[in-house]
């Protein structure tokens, strides 16, 4: 057996030229694979990591209570009860906020929008800090009354600075309409779709805004330490809390405000509660994530036929070159199958060396561009909610790439090899070319 | 002498043809020829270029299968075996010198060597190794073991495809124009080398060659002529034939 991996190996620095060329190709498909999917999930994650901390939890106790049947507010009334029983009964917690929810007119004094409006303790909510980049201002001066966060585009379009003040404007739940003036604490660089239809006020503003009371809030959200422990958790609180005697919603896989329609168009009166987890909160843009799965599935697929063509056209002419060979080492007396087999070790060998120098270049130039904090344009930026490029190498999915470039490579050549093996002996010796 | 032809034969060859076919011209390289050879015989194949000496050999080596007629080897009919004891037979029967040597240019001339000692297993790594030097020895490339082919003369590969053909002690050994290549004292050498294996060990060889000289240490000259079977003469008689035919050109 020894010997067959020395002819393999042999043959590989025989034909330097050859094997640098192919082992070249192998490792660039194989950088780039990690590279795109470096990309990808580093797009990815950045988009959760922002979206999750701006507009969901990783598992959200929200609910509405209705005054009369078809009159819905999305609120959670009573909160601190249920947030004590939420610490008692998810240890998987990492931490919890609540946050007010809301669905406002903003107006200064030349223009005016239409925004989501979250009413947060900036003190409780430490993930905030890590997701947004403050442009103006900060975020500490959202602890004092009466302030709001805007993004970019939005102080832009409203033509506000920091310290300039503007109107929100609300219906009520008793139908009528409330205004309060905020003064522009922060205003925090654009996070792509989010950042346009949102604006943070503290959660104080937001009650007096509504006229709600101190123990209402609009939705608790539950951070956990490890987000694969979502559908357990969903499924306890679920349990836990109409043990607790609370009313409970049908699961709703949407976000809270796509279920207005349903739920004023529902009988019952007052609160129920309504348990959901990031993804239902965000299947609005996870369309956006399918889009950039896809985009990254087509681009590997078509690199990786193109290339694939390139190796597998290489590889044949390597091996019908040594049918002489081949025909020699056979009429010794060596099996079609041992021959096989060398020629796929040596297509291995080869694969297995392409596949890890290329896989180290990918995995240095992903956590190069990382560290290098790269911008990205405006549009792409919009998708992934980070005017940062962040990359993220799955050491899995490397390795996945690596052990499947390798198995194609080999076999690959299984063709080949296989009939120069099958050919007599004689026939093979006199092969010319 | 008369042992040896008492004992069945290790080749029979009965009525056998072989066309090679090129695009639609079919080129008869044997027309019906018939050959026994027994255990220990050392026989010598003749006949001019084209005759089918090459394609003999090949069907006797069963690295090629003939169109008609019946191969046996070691008393196993060709035709009924499957590749995988073909290749067997190859590897443990037959030492086949091929006219173009090939010889695997990656290896060294000891691994080359080596070789079907590998695809035996049955020496262990140190056996393999005194076997080898001691061919190699004999050949006379002991000082060449670590190169490679592409390094040495015609006549020095000529050399390591005989070690290569005779270190697993085959019974049969098939060489087709061993000295072809080679000055004469180290034709002599292989052909002294070969003459030694088949007295000592009964190792049964058969040669093609064009020269008279090797012929005559063969036990029989086996002529061949445009595909057929001529005569079978003793070294003497053919060393006359040829001479008269010779002259009659
Ligand atoms: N692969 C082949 N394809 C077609 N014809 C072949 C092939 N090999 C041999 N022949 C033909 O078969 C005949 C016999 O060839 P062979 O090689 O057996 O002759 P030879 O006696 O060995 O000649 P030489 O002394 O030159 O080696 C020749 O006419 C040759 O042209
Ligand atoms: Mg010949």
């Amino acid at each position: 057996m020894f010997q067959l991996f020395l002819i393999a190996f042999r043959n590989l620095g025989t034909h330097r030229r050859r094997t640098l060329l192919l082992g070249g190709a192998i490792a660039g498909v194989t950088a780039l694979l990690v590279i795109l999917m470096g990309l990808s999930t580093g797009m990815k994650e950045t988009m959760l990591r922002s979206a999750t901390t701006l507009a969901t939890g990783h598992v959200n106790v929200g609910g509405f209570y209705k005054v009369t049947a078809g009159q819905a507010a999305p609120v959670v009334t009573a909160f601190p009860k249920i947030l004590e029983l939420v610490r008692k009964e998810v240890p998987e917690l990492d931490y919890a906020v609540q946050r007010g929810r809301g669905w406002a007119k903003i107006v200064s004094e030349s223009s005016s929008l239409q925004v989501g409006v979250g009413g947060i303790d900036v003190k409780d909510e430490p993930g905030f800090r890590q997701v947004l980049q403050i442009h103006e201002g900060t975020l500490d001066g959202l602890d004092e009354q009466n302030t709001v966060l805007l993004f970019e585009k939005q102080a832009k379009k409203l033509q506000v600075k920091v310290g300039d003040t503007i109107t929100i404007s609300a219906p009520t739940m008793r139908g009528t309409n409330n205004t309060v003036d905020v003064r522009v604490a922060a205003i925090a660089t654009d996070v792509g779709l989010m950042s346009d239809f949102n604006i943070f006020v503290p959660s104080n503003t937001l009650r007096s805004l509504y006229q709600l009371r101190d123990d209402t809030t609009g939705a608790l959200y539950l951070y956990l330490k490890d987000v694969s422990q979502v559908p357990q958790v969903q499924a306890r609180l679920r349990t836990v809390l109409a043990d607790a005697g609370h009313q409970l919603m049908d699961n709703d896989p949407r976000a809270f405000w796509m279920k207005f329609e349903v739920v004023n168009r529902e009988a019952w009166t007052g609160q129920k509660l309504d348990i959901t987890n990031w993804e239902d909160e965000l299947s609005f843009i996870t369309w956006t994530l399918t889009a950039l799965n896809g985009l990254t599935g087509i681009l590997i697929f078509v690199l990786l036929v193109i290339i694939g063509v390139g190796i597998m056209n290489t590889l044949w002419i390597a091996i019908r070159e040594r049918t002489r060979e081949i025909g020699t080492l056979r009429a010794i007396g060596m099996q079609r199958t041992r021959v096989v087999v060398m020629f796929l070790f040596e297509a291995m060998t080869l694969g297995a060396l392409g596949t890890l120098a290329g896989a180290l270049v990918g995995l240095a130039v992903c956590l190069g561009v990382d560290s290098a904090h790269v911008g990205v344009p405006e549009a792409v930026a919009m998708f992934i909610m980070s005017d940062r490029l962040h990359l993220v190498v799955n050491a899995g999915s490397v390795v996945g790439a690596m052990v499947f470039i390798t198995a194609c490579t080999t076999l690959i050549s299984l063709i080949p090899s296989f009939l120069a093996a099958r050919l007599k002996p004689v026939t093979a010796m006199h092969h010319i070319g | 002498m008369n042992a040896a032809v008492a004992q069945s034969p290790i080749v029979s060859i009965t009525n056998v043809t072989k066309d090679y076919t090129l695009g639609k011209v079919v080129v008869p390289a044997l027309r019906g020829v018939d050959l026994q050879v027994h255990p220990g015989e050392f026989i010598s194949i003749a006949g001019p270029s084209g005759s089918g000496k090459t394609t003999l050999l090949n069907l006797i080596g069963c690295v090629d299968t003939a169109t008609s007629g019946v191969v046996s080897v070691a008393g196993q009919d060709t035709k009924q075996l499957t590749e995988r004891q073909l290749t067997h037979l190859r590897l443990h029967t037959i030492g086949f010198i091929f006219q173009s040597f090939n010889l695997v240019s990656v290896l060294s001339v000891f691994q080359n060597v080596e070789f079907p000692l590998l695809l035996q297993r049955k020496l262990d790594k140190n056996q393999r190794k005194e076997r080898v030097n001691q061919l190699l020895e004999q050949v006379g490339l002991a000082d060449h073991a670590k190169h490679r082919p592409n390094e040495l003369s015609g006549g020095q590969r000529q050399r390591v495809a005989v070690a290569r053909a005779l270190v697993t002690r085959p019974q049969l050994v098939l060489a087709d124009e061993p000295t072809a290549n080679l000055d004469s004292v180290t034709g002599q050498n292989i052909i002294d080398l070969m003459k030694e294996l088949n007295q000592k060990e009964g190792t049964t060889f058969i040669f093609s060659t064009h020269d008279a000289k090797v012929m005559s240490h063969a036990n029989a000259v086996v002529r061949l002529a445009d595909g057929k079977f001529l005569d079978r003469l003793t070294p003497s008689e053919a060393k006359r034939a040829m001479a008269a035919g010779a002259e009659g050109h």
